[in-house]
């Protein structure tokens, strides 16, 4: 291996051992969360709620709370690994290394992406327990789930360079992404808005994650997958050029 | 091409009120031992800290062998090994495999990391502790670890930024053994320290900085050589007032309990001269002491009022 691929297997390799060595802080919460999601809003409510778009609403909910889980936990990684770092300047020890700034921006939001992709997983998983999980265009799934993942751990690079306390962590991921998540028609179609509401939850960038896990799932959609895909691609692109230059000019990083 | 190993040149950087480097102009050969010493809050961390791009300085320029620390970062930080002044280790793995991901991060592949990282555990002695975290370490090991993280790279330039700061005397000493068999193997060293004893132990040449700038640059001997040194002479028949010595280099002379106590730059260059001249005065010289005058003083005369000192030396 030469020495740059060398560099960059060994940070993704030490941000992957981290979460995977904390089971418990990391692939427990979201069973957990995702089983009394399932068990109120698919078993208890659902039965009521009959079915939505031609699928249970059990089946109907799934994509979304795929989509909440995946970007809370990759934006959580990036943020929360960069910040601790930086809280306790072991950072240091990578951003006095020799890496290509690159490189430790691609380690940090890979090792978050895939963080990501294993709670959609263990979410998919959980669903399998309490109904069955239909795929029905398997390449849009994996396409969402990787640039929503990238997407949100280029994201969390940004918010943790930006803390400068541990509540920021906490603020960005209640106060921001939550609610985005919850209005992000996760839980309902969009049909049932008034058209008022609807135009405004078009504005929401979520509803297109949302809307494009769905329809990879349960092939059915609001908005058309190849434009929801090529917009956070666009965005996926922006926000890792953003993080390139942040760590280019030792943002958060340098006195 | 023989770059040298560091050069600085009209570094300034200035935070806030404070300007932590106001001009600094220092040059480090290849090979050398170098020591860099001044007071609290003088910008010896700021210095280093611009090195390996922990600080973005407002003005000037830095080089390691050459290579511009902003332009080639890569370059630059590839070269040095740093064990920083405060603790920055990795508290999630043990130590073992911060000093493996340390190695890694500098290209080196697996295999020979991990060699590499029992290497270095062994050299300073906690390889026994391999596998405990950071927070589980005595403050003596955590500093052993802090040198070996810095060893497990393999530097061309090894900066130590207070590497024995709080340590036992054992210990002390175990670092400087250390520190020495890699110099002697050709690591060029930057050290910071406290204690002036270490300095005039290890180093060829010692810095002394205050607020941000160098102040003066010399061997230790040489250092010591400009500091003045207090001459003691017992005289046979004690004279009732101080004699007038027209000699070259003598500041101050007094009459004491002790005898007469002569202040003079270089005291033993100096003293033969002084006793011809007290002979040639009809006094007889029954014993002579001199009493260098230590790097401690020398450096708190420069640092304590260096504009002073700057006039006496002009
Ligand atoms: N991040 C910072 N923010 C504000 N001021 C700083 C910062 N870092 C250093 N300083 C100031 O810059 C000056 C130089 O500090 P520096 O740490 O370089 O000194 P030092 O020579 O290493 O001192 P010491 O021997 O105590 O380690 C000090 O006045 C310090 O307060
Ligand atoms: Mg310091």
């Amino acid at each position: 291996m030469n020495p740059n691929a060398t560099q960059l297997v060994t940070l993704v390799r030490r941000e992957v051992l981290r979460f995977v060595r904390r089971p418990y802080n990391t692939f427990l919460p979201p069973i957990i969360t995702n089983a009394l999601y399932f068990s109120v809003f698919g078993v208890i409510l659902g039965s009521r709620i009959g079915s939505i778009a031609g699928v249970s609403y059990i089946q109907f909910v799934l994509p979304g709370l795929v989509v909440l889980g995946a970007i809370s936990d990759s934006f959580e990684n990036a943020s929360f690994t960069i910040f601790h770092g930086r809280w306790n300047e072991y950072i240091q020890a990578v951003t006095t290394s020799p890496m290509s700034n690159r490189s430790m921006v691609s380690a940090y939001v890979t090792a978050s992406a895939l963080r990501g992709v294993i709670t959609s997983l263990l979410i998919i998983g959980v669903g399998l327990v309490f109904t069955s999980v239909p795929v029905s265009h398997p390449g849009y799934l994996v396409a969402f789930v990787l640039v929503i993942t990238t997407l949100f751990g280029g994201l969390g690079v940004v918010g943790g360079l930006w803390a400068s306390d541990f509540d920021y962590l906490t603020v960005m991921n209640q106060f921001i992404l939550r609610p985005l998540v919850f209005f992000g028609a996760v839980f309902y179609s969009l049909d049932v808005l008034p058209p008022l509401w609807r135009s405004v939850s078009l504005l929401n960038p979520m509803v297109y994650m949302v809307n494009g896990v769905r329809y990879g799932m349960i092939g059915v959609t609001e908005i058309d997958p190849n434009t929801s895909l090529a917009v956070l691609t666009g965005v996926t692109v922006v926000v890792l050029s953003i993080d390139f230059a942040l760590f280019k000019r030792g943002y958060g990083l340098t006195e | 091409m023989t770059d040298p190993a560091i050069r600085a040149s009209g570094l300034r950087k200035r935070y806030g009120d404070v300007q932590a480097l106001d001009g600094l102009e220092l040059s480090v050969d290849r090979g050398e031992f170098f020591g860099l010493l001044g007071p609290n809050g003088a910008g010896k961390t700021t210095f280093i800290n611009t090195l390996v791009g922990l600080v973005h300085s407002d003005q000037g320029t830095a080089e390691v062998f050459g290579f511009d620390v902003e332009d080639d970062y890569r370059e630059v930080r590839d070269r040095i090994g740093l064990a920083p002044q405060e603790f920055n280790v990795d508290r999630f793995f043990p130590i073992i495999e911060v000093l493996e991901h340390k190695a890694g991060y500098h290209g080196i592949p697996r295999d020979e990391a991990r060699e590499r990282a029992e290497e270095a555990l062994k050299t300073v002695g906690i390889w026994d502790k391999r596998d405990t975290r950071f927070d589980w370490l005595s403050g003596g090991m955590k500093r052993r670890l802090m040198l070996a993280r810095a060893l497990v790279s393999d530097p061309d330039l090894l900066i130590l930024d207070e590497p024995t700061a709080g340590v036992d005397v054992q210990l002390r000493h175990d670092l400087w053994d250390i520190i020495n068999r890699m110099n002697d193997a050709g690591t060029t060293i930057l050290l910071t320290t406290h204690y002036i004893e270490e300095a005039e132990r290890l180093c060829d040449r010692v810095a002394i900085m205050d607020d941000g700038r160098k102040v003066e640059v010399a061997t230790p001997d040489d250092l010591m050589a400009r500091g003045t040194d207090t001459i003691v002479l017992e005289l046979a028949d004690p004279p009732r007032t101080a004699p007038r010595l027209d000699v070259d280099g003598v500041t101050d002379v007094e009459l004491t309990d002790e005898g007469l106590s002569v202040t003079a730059m270089g005291g033993s260059q100096t003293a033969p001269a002084i006793m011809r001249e007290l002979e040639a005065q009809g006094h007889t010289v029954a014993s002579l002491d001199i009493r260098r005058a230590s790097l401690e003083e020398v450096f708190v005369d420069m640092t304590r009022d260096e504009r002073d000192y700057a006039e006496v030396s002009a």
